[in-house]
């Protein structure tokens, strides 16, 4: 089969993978260097920024959550090169220890070492990311096998099209890139509810099934407890206008974005895949949180399907946006990367419209610009769940 | 100019009760309806947006409703055959407090 033998050119990195981009990330690893972060990034070509507004103080599961979503994005195969910047010496060394052990460049600094003035830690910044940007550029795409390429999979503002067609047309790519050995990852636990028994029922093992079950009750338990009717919250007022009534009609849409392939695992938020195969996330449905816990896992591209449109992306992994909603696909000609409203039409049959969008999917892998890139449109959000001491 | 669908709606699984419209559907008109490789006829009561439901049956109150092949909630009133189904006469029966019941155990008791 030509998918066996399907390539895309890729920046290969120290530990092995591949990226589809070549950033150099600068990532401030709490709120108070934030606004430094992104005065350093704006300043040197060729930077990505990544900031979150907490940082000190977090307990429990939200420290670990943090660090693990600070370290994935560090060592996330589309970023070349990393500058920690934070408040302590100790903790910008502990991230850009954890990130330089994936082998790639890093330099940490820390606001102590400039005497708390952001702006002599800026300065420092920029010096710092002048020669990290030099190399990065010099880097050169190098063709990569498809089983190098990690995918995400976000729903964002859908309608019944999307259940109809855009979803499991992404599901096809999928199948096409599990089969190749590649991986592939879909989240969003709530929208879960309705569909876990057929998720279960792909299962690899008997413990992941019980382990999808286990999620979505904690989610719904969740839902019960803030005391929501989960109509008008999600379905949301955008997703009822479209015409979706119930959660468990959206879950049973949403869920053929996945394809057919087994579920070998649930993933915890920002924990990557440790082998190929597709997988689910535990985390919530909030689009760009949904999407940052992804690409923390090291998902390189993201295929995102919509109904009327959403314009979010992620900032480091490519965000492919596709519509089957024929009035949206027309009128977002700058948002909607790949208009599947023929396949919605019935003009032309679902693989066909797959093997094109196959076909964007490997040109965007190997460097063709993603129209939310082309706006410099994206960021990455790093969730968190309980209050902080 | 948009090309047309070539049905008004579909049925996404030969055993629904609800069929998806591709075009606004007008009220008193007999819609095409899409399933598998064949075309069924359905009466439309109601004036159907795009992308929402209307019943291909009638449903009694409280019947589970199919689309997809699964349930995708229950009906909270009689829905005659060609009526628009949506948020006015159907309900999850996902993440509600049943009337007695601790609220937190709901969902941790399924």
């Amino acid at each position: 089969m030509a998918d066996d033998a399907a390539t895309f050119l890729g920046y290969e990195r120290p530990d092995g993978s591949y990226g589809v981009r070549n950033h150099v990330l600068v990532l401030s690893i709490l709120g108070l260097t934030s606004a430094s972060a992104r005065r350093i990034a704006r300043l040197v070509r060729g930077t990505r920024c990544v900031t979150t507004p907490y940082g000190r103080g977090l307990i429990g599961a939200d420290a670990d959550l943090h660090r693990r979503t600070l370290t994935g994005l560090g060592r996330h195969p589309n970023v070349a090169a990393v500058l920690v910047v934070g408040a302590d010496r100790k903790a910008v060394d502990r991230v850009a220890g954890e990130i330089a052990a994936s082998g790639k460049p890093v330099e940490a600094l820390a606001l102590d070492d400039v005497h708390e003035d952001a702006l002599a830690l800026t300065d420092r910044g920029v010096r710092a990311c002048v020669p990290l940007a030099r190399d990065a550029s010099r880097l050169r795409r190098v063709p990569a096998p498809l089983a190098a390429l990690f995918c995400g999979l976000e729903c964002g503002h859908s309608d019944t099209t999307s259940g109809l067609v855009a979803n499991p047309l992404a599901g096809l790519v999928v199948d096409r890139l599990v089969e190749a050995g590649g991986r592939a990852v879909f989240g969003e636990t709530v929208e879960w509810l309705g569909a876990e028994h057929l998720l279960a029922g792909r299962a690899a093992t008997p413990e992941v099934g019980q382990a999808i079950r286990a999620a979505v009750a904690r989610r719904e338990a969740l839902a019960v407890a803030a005391g929501l009717d989960l109509t008008g919250n999600n379905p949301g007022a955008e997703n009822i206008a479209g015409g979706l009534s119930t959660i468990e009609e959206k879950s049973l849409g949403g869920i053929s974005k996945g394809g057919r392939a087994p579920i070998r695992g649930l993933l915890g938020f920002a924990e990557p895949p440790r082998e190929p195969g597709l997988y689910v996330m535990d985390g919530p449905a909030f689009s760009p949180e949904s999407m940052t816990g992804m690409v923390s896992a090291g998902a390189q591209l993201m295929l995102f399907t919509t109904g009327p449109g959403n314009s979010v992306v992620s900032g480091l992994a490519p965000t492919i946006k596709i519509s089957a909603n024929p009035q949206a696909s027309h009128r977002l000609a700058e948002q909607i990367d790949f208009d599947a409203s023929a396949a919605f039409l019935g003009q032309e049959g679902l693989p066909a419209a797959a093997g094109q969008l196959f076909r964007l999917v490997l040109e965007v892998a190997s460097g063709g610009l993603t129209l939310g890139e082309i706006l410099d449109e994206g960021e990455e959000v790093v969730t968190r769940l309980q209050p902080s001491l | 100019m948009r090309p047309e669908p070539r049905w008004d709606a579909v049925l996404v699984h030969p055993g629904d009760d609800v069929a998806t419209a591709l075009r606004v559907i007008p009220a008193g008109t007999t819609a095409r309806v899409q399933v598998g490789s064949g075309t069924r006829q359905c009466r439309v009561s109601d004036e159907i947006p795009f992308g929402h439901k209307f019943a291909v049956r009638e449903l009694a109150a409280g019947q589970p409703v199919r689309k997809y092949g699964e349930v995708i909630g229950g009906a909270t009133a009689r829905v005659p055959a060609g009526a628009l189904v949506h948020v006015h006469n159907l309900a999850s029966r996902r993440a509600r407090a049943r009337p007695g019941e601790n609220p937190g155990a709901a969902g941790a008791s399924r």
